[in-house]
């Protein structure tokens, strides 16, 4: 399950631990970028790919905890999997109702770091996905004239063309040209496709 | 003039006594006369003349009218041959008539002058009587003053008395004997003895007072400076046991010798007690503290050692990842292997690293006066004694050099070697139980605390055995207080031994040396 392209961020302010972990995860093929604080986190550009943050509690200035809401508050989606030498349950409730992926005391076992950042990778790469799909779908819709848009949200909406062209005051063959324009600029292949699409977008449709 | 007027009154009055002399014949004479023709009696009438002239007129009336009496008789009425011509001599009858007349007069003025000086006598007694009546009268007065004056001085008295009563303070007097003579109600409420009860009570043996220091060095204060405050411990008269801080006051009569002690009481028993247990907290408080900071100590040894522990653990994981790859990438599982090394190296240089931190924490050097933590712990040793009837005593030197210790260690030693002495003297019926703790210096300028007790002493076998480890002579010991504080003691460069006394008991000593400069 080796991706070349997903990265895996880790801050801690240890320094054989940073360089241990770092050997860990290469050693099964990812890439790896290592921080000693969160600060310097905060500072480094980061790519556009696939990620996760294997992020230390304790750090001297911003600690673990806040960082995760500093992300949050800045919109950074990544998903965390904190590492602490000593955990204690408020901190872990904490961090897991702040959207924490994985809570783990070191020492732990290499296969729960390893699971944990694959599940984190998945999670990930799905987000990007829908995100990317909705980016997709938006950019089509912007594409529709104000007419058409307007036709897409009563065909949608389950009306029939007579009805169509009964509500907005015009013929059914206009209609039916306004119809064929909506389903190609969507690249809908059916109906259903463009109700899939439109519940999507936030189009309101008939349950 | 008054003399010549008294002169005159005095001739005058004799004048009349001879008129009256004179005047009363005349009347016998008259009478005598005209009762002749009834009666042949003719001296009776002249007889009264001359008694009543002797009478008033004293001697000369009287013979005047003896004389006068005696020529009327002879006169007139004696029977002459002349007269009557009976021819009966008449001299034998006058010569008798002037005989009686002069034993009538004699008798009657000797009479008068004795009835006289019987009044005389009289009215001499009735003026001494008078006199001494006065005098009487007058010291009587005198006495009514006095008692008035005294009257007043007991008002005032009494007076000061119930302000004495009205203090909160117990305020009682006792002479030189120690004999209480005054017990003011403030007494009465914190002892329970009536007035009536503790007055004539020698006061230390009904209090069965408990002093800080000997009797004698306080008496010795007492009677150079006129004053003395400490803290006693005195029985009510239900047995219990009250702290009291206590003023003595010595009053003085005219000569400087002292004749009577004021001792003023205050009851501090529960706020010695507060102390107390504020003391007990505190230094549970720092026990405890002394305990967080070593489990915080941990924590973060626990935290330090784990790191590279976590980081060994990685690097192995790793390292055998590499290795299992196909092919297997040795140069990685090399330099992981490198990573192993460098990682325990990390770990075992930080378990020296606490190694010498624990090696240098105890005993915590602070600058102590060795005075001070004794009486903390006596503070706290004192309930323990008070409840096994023992009196705690202290003689502090002043001049002792500061020391450099652990307070808590050393307050733990001595506080092991008070209850050792407490408990070995339960061990006693019979005898004063009596427990000294003191200091002064040692040969070498440090400074050395004994305690001494009444207890049972020692036996040459325990006396070697005594610092051995779980040797114990109690039933519930451990055998490890004298073990532990010895090595405390060591600890602190000093020494710790035991003696046993000359009479009964035995005294635990330790040694420490000024400034800690031989401590390790």
């Amino acid at each position: 399950m080796t991706e070349a392209d997903a990265i895996v961020f880790v801050v801690d302010d240890d320094e054989g631990m940073r360089q241990s972990l770092k050997n860990l995860i290469g050693s099964v093929g990812l890439r790896v970028e290592a921080f000693a604080s969160a600060q310097e986190f905060l500072r480094s550009k980061l790519t556009d790919v696939p990620g996760c943050l294997v992020l230390d509690v304790r750090l001297p200035g911003l600690s673990g905890l806040d960082l995760q809401k500093r992300m949050a508050e800045a919109g950074i989606e990544i998903p965390i999997i904190f590492i602490t030498g000593h955990g204690d349950i408020p901190m872990t409730v904490q961090a897991m109702k702040a959207g924490a992926v994985e809570f783990l005391t070191k020492p732990f076992r290499d296969q729960d770091l390893l699971d944990a950042i694959q599940q984190a990778l998945e999670h990930d790469r799905k987000t990007r996905e829908q995100r990317a799909e909705i980016e997709k779908l938006r950019s089509r819709l912007d594409s529709l004239t104000p007419r058409e848009r307007e036709v897409m949200g009563l065909v949608v909406a389950g009306l029939l063309n007579k009805q169509i062209a009964g509500e907005l005051g015009t013929s059914e063959t206009t209609i039916k040209i306004h119809r064929h324009q909506v389903m190609e600029k969507m690249g809908a292949g059916s109906l259903a496709e463009l109700v899939r699409m439109a519940d999507r977008l936030g189009i309101p449709t008939p349950k | 003039m008054l003399k010549l007027d008294f002169l005159a009154q005095r001739v005058s009055h004799t004048i009349w006594q001879y008129v009256l002399a004179v005047v009363s014949v005349g009347v016998a004479l008259v009478v005598t006369n005209s009762l002749e023709r009834y009666t042949t009696l003719r001296t009776p009438f002249f007889f009264l003349a001359i008694i009543l002239s002797a009478w008033f007129g004293r001697m000369g009336p009287g013979l005047l009218a003896v004389g006068l009496s005696t020529l009327a008789v002879d006169y007139y009425f004696a029977p002459t041959a002349s007269g009557s011509g009976s021819g009966v001599d008449g001299r034998p009858f006058i010569l008798l008539f002037s005989l009686s007349g002069l034993i009538a007069c004699w008798i009657s003025v000797q009479r008068r002058r004795a009835e006289e000086a019987l009044k005389r006598v009289r009215d001499e007694l009735e003026t001494r009587v008078e006199e001494q009546t006065s005098d009487l009268r007058r010291a009587s007065e005198g006495l009514k003053a006095e008692i008035a004056e005294r009257k007043r001085g007991e008002d005032v008295l009494r007076e000061r008395a119930n302000l004495l009563d009205l203090t909160h303070d117990t305020v009682f007097v006792r002479d030189a004997n120690n004999v209480i003579t005054f017990w003011n109600s403030g007494a009465e409420r914190l002892y329970g003895w009536t007035r009536e009860e503790a007055v004539g009570q020698v006061s230390h043996h009904l209090m069965q007072t408990i002093f800080p220091a000997p009797l004698e060095k306080i008496m010795l204060e007492l009677n150079s400076t006129g004053r003395w405050e400490g803290e006693l411990i005195q029985a009510q008269r239900d047995g219990t046991q009250v702290v009291v801080a206590s003023r003595w006051a010595l009053q003085l009569d005219e000569l400087g010798k002292p004749i009577a002690v004021l001792e003023t009481n205050n009851d501090i028993t529960e706020r010695k007690r507060s102390e107390e247990s504020l003391h007990k907290a505190q230094t549970e408080l720092a026990h405890v503290t002394r305990v967080a900071t070593l489990g915080e100590m941990t924590a973060s040894i626990a935290h330090e050692v784990n790191q590279p522990l976590g980081a060994v653990v990685n690097n192995a994981s790793a390292c055998l990842r590499w290795l299992a790859g196909q092919p297997p990438n040795l140069e990685e599982a090399r330099k992981s292997a490198a990573l192993i090394i460098a990682d325990s190296h990390r770990a075992s240089e930080i378990i020296g690293r606490i190694r010498a931190l624990a090696k240098k924490a105890p005993p915590r050097k602070e600058w102590l006066d060795i005075n001070e933590t004794i009486l903390e712990v006596i503070a706290l040793a004192r309930s323990e004694a008070q409840g096994n009837r023992i009196a705690l005593q202290t003689q502090l030197s002043d001049d002792l050099p500061l020391i450099r210790g652990d307070r808590i260690q050393l307050q733990q030693v001595i506080l092991n070697l008070i209850i050792n002495a407490i408990e070995a003297m339960n061990g006693v019926a019979e005898g004063p139980r009596e427990l000294k703790v003191g200091s002064g210096k040692d040969d070498s300028q440090g400074v050395r605390v004994a305690v001494r007790d009444s207890g049972p002493g020692l036996d040459l076998e325990s006396l070697d055995h005594l610092f051995t480890a779980f040797y114990t002579t109690k039933p519930q010991g451990m055998g490890m207080g004298l073990a532990i504080s010895r090595s405390i003691i060591e600890a602190h460069g000093g020494r710790l031994w035991a003696t046993a006394n000359e009479h009964r008991g035995a005294t635990f000593q330790f040694t420490l040396p000024a400034g800690g400069e031989r401590m390790s």
